[in-house]
């Protein structure tokens, strides 16, 4: 009898860590979202800046480097999902390769920003923008610095993933942050996917000489 | 939403690479801004959807 009841209990108490974690994983998406909607502001803020600034003109970037370094954040945001996928059929090595994929492509596309978009190297690639410029450099430097800082924080938050799952903090069941962070990452992807077109194929090319 | 496989996920990824060469080509021949930023709005409801399950927001059984 005694046995009875303390099994009825075990199962009680399952159920409630169940229902408590289910409970406690809704207000985190939720939590989530709010953010991304707070951050809405400040992106959408950025973009009505250039539409008010620039109308319907744009500076005259390197269009091959906007449709590389876009098919790369685009390829990382596969990555980063295939990786949750492997993680919710559980296999391990598989999420490994795929996160570390997501945090490579990442990387390539803050190279891609600081190199060719910035010219910080001009050994490589020889910039024509600078902040302080004109209306064209100091939005392209808001717009893709914002962008770019949210691009690091997820790397880093990528890392950190990675390593808590490399120690099995994670299951098929209960991935929490990597559901977290792969979200954050696909928010990032989804931010350039308004910026790429605002900032390299809207309005009529203007050449700057400076 | 049923679990997506490796195989869906790559299909969205194809869908999203052939928007963003059709945004390209639009560019090119200068299409308007609003059109442009149609399709950018169709590639974005595509990753909220299927990359960052928005729905999940409004179901309780799942886990993780």
């Amino acid at each position: 009898m005694a046995a009875i009841t303390t099994g009825a209990h075990a199962v009680a108490v399952h159920h409630e860590a169940h229902d408590d974690y289910a409970v406690q994983l809704r207000r985190n998406r939720l939590g989530l979202w709010l953010f991304f909607i707070s951050e809405a502001f400040l992106f959408g803020g950025l973009l009505a800046t250039r539409f008010y600034l620039w109308g319907n003109t744009r500076p005259e970037l390197d269009q091959a480097i906007g449709l590389i370094v876009t098919s790369v954040l685009l390829l990382s945001s596969v990555s980063m999902r295939l990786a949750e996928t492997a993680m919710e059929k559980g296999n391990r090595q598989l999420f490994s390769i795929f996160i570390l994929l997501t945090a490579f492509f990442g990387l390539v596309f803050l190279g891609g920003v600081v190199i060719f978009e910035w010219g910080l190297v001009p050994a490589l690639y020889k910039g024509h923008l600078t902040p302080w410029g004109d209306k064209y450099g100091a939005v392209v430097f808001a717009m893709t610095g914002m962008h770019a800082l949210h691009v690091v924080s997820g790397i880093v938050f990528i890392f950190i993933i990675w390593n808590l799952a490399r120690k099995g903090h994670f299951s098929p069941q209960r991935h929490w942050g990597v559901e977290s962070c792969a979200i954050y990452w696909h928010y990032v992807d989804v931010v350039w996917i308004f910026f790429y077109p605002a900032l390299y194929l809207i309005g009529n090319a203007v050449h700057l000489s400076h | 939403m049923a679990k997506q496989g490796y195989g869906f996920v790559i299909l969205i990824g194809v869908l999203l690479a052939v928007l963003t060469v059709i945004e390209y080509y639009m560019a090119l021949w200068h299409f308007g801004a609003a059109l442009l930023l149609l399709v950018a709005a169709l590639k974005a409801i595509l990753v909220v959807y299927f990359f960052m399950h928005v729905s999940r927001l409004w179901k309780t059984e799942e886990e993780h």
